[in-house]
């Protein structure tokens, strides 16, 4: 799943996840829930919903607080993740719902910040 | 306790990201853009106009940028550093910083990938390929900064593309009834929480509107508003007048409930 990598991944909130089927998206949200398997994830948005993430393999690491995944939203609106991140909050705390109003911000002036290259002579 | 500069930055950004507001920010010339540092994301980086030395984004003319970015791969000679930095609106640019074997003080170690970073640097164009000279590439300590470089572009590229007419008072403003240029040029994209004409969402229009039309001497009256207005609850309607007051597009009267346009000369 490198192509995800070098293609745009417009970032999203769990609203979104619906219009985005198919798509290469980063969603950012607090770690709620790791399934016993470890390849699964529950995630908050900045508006408190919930989206799911699945993993190709288990997690390997401790994962706490704000995560961002990257990948690819399933039929069912599921995130498929090719990587996932911490948030680093050990000097400041990340405040989720103020990038949920950012995100917002994106989408309603997607002239001045694009998830796409228009290509120009 | 958030104290940080960029959390106070961000919410006045969120709230005030407005056209009317930021009057006072705009740069007298488009050529003097060409000596600030503009907030890009890689994508516009990449669709940017290049006519000679000139790079433009829409009607943006940029030189030296910053972009914030996660760090995806890096590769160390002797003279420069090499980066690939990823803001999610495109595939990662390429970075270059050089080292400078000889100032000490600066600091040449690596950034490990999946850092952070925010990269100040000029945009450059060789043989078809973009790229970036990095005079500065800091992690990011504070990752509210991501919001805050989100937030920062919009503004830079907002402002640039409002038409010429909009700068000035806030009365000139208030006479616009056409949707500004970039919103037009996009179509309608119906939804949008913030659909602006003239500076003003379409309820607050629906609300000046109302304020505008009535010509007695106190103005209209909260009441005949929450009347007019079925569709709005009065906490919207209260919300309204108060940013319309603030703003300076209308005034309050006999007392806090009725309202008259600062625009009628009746």
């Amino acid at each position: 799943m490198t192509g995800v990598y070098e293609s745009p991944k417009t970032r999203i909130n769990a609203a979104m996840l619906a219009q985005y089927i198919g798509r290469p998206v980063c969603f950012v949200g607090r770690l709620e829930k790791v399934h016993p398997s470890g390849k699964a994830l529950t995630l908050s948005d900045g508006e408190g919903k919930s989206a799911s993430v699945e993993l190709n393999d288990p997690l390997d690491e401790e994962l706490s607080g704000i995560v961002e995944v990257i990948g690819m939203v399933s039929n069912k609106g599921t995130i498929m993740a090719v990587s996932y991140a911490q948030y680093r909050e050990d000097k400041i705390s990340f405040d989720l719902e103020l990038y949920n109003e950012g995100l917002k911000v994106l989408h309603d002036f997607p002239q001045h910040y694009p998830f796409e290259v228009s290509l120009s002579g | 306790l958030k104290c940080s500069f960029y959390y106070i930055f961000m919410h006045f950004m969120v709230y005030a990201l407005r056209p009317s507001n930021f009057r006072s920010y705009r740069l007298s010339s488009d050529r003097s853009r060409a000596q600030q540092i503009v907030p890009c994301t890689v994508s516009q980086l990449m669709s940017a106009v290049q006519a000679e030395d000139v790079f433009k984004v829409g009607e943006v003319e940029i030189a030296q940028v910053t972009i914030v970015g996660v760090i995806r791969n890096t590769d160390k000679s002797t003279i420069n550093i090499q980066y690939k930095v990823d803001d999610m609106t495109a595939a990662p640019m390429d970075v270059k910083q050089w080292i400078d074997t000889e100032d000490m003080g600066v600091d040449n170690s690596v950034i490990p990938p999946g850092s952070y970073v925010k990269v100040s640097g000029n945009l450059r164009s060789f043989q078809n390929n973009r790229s970036l000279v990095a005079f500065s590439v800091r992690v990011l300590e504070d990752m509210n900064e991501v919001t805050s470089h989100m937030l920062e572009v919009v503004n830079a590229h907002m402002q640039q593309s409002k038409p010429q007419s909009m700068m000035g008072g806030g009365a000139g403003t208030s006479m616009m009834p056409t949707a500004h240029a970039s919103m037009s040029s996009t179509g309608s994209y119906s939804g949008a929480s913030m659909m602006l004409v003239n500076g003003l969402s379409a309820n607050q229009n629906q609300v000046l509107s109302l304020i505008k039309s009535c010509h007695e001497p106190q103005g209209i009256s909260m009441q005949d508003l929450k009347q007019k207005l079925s569709s709005m609850s009065v906490t919207v309607i209260r919300q309204i007048v108060d940013f319309l007051s603030n703003e300076g597009h209308i005034f309050s009267t006999i007392d806090e409930d009725h309202f008259r346009s600062t625009d009628n000369e009746a």
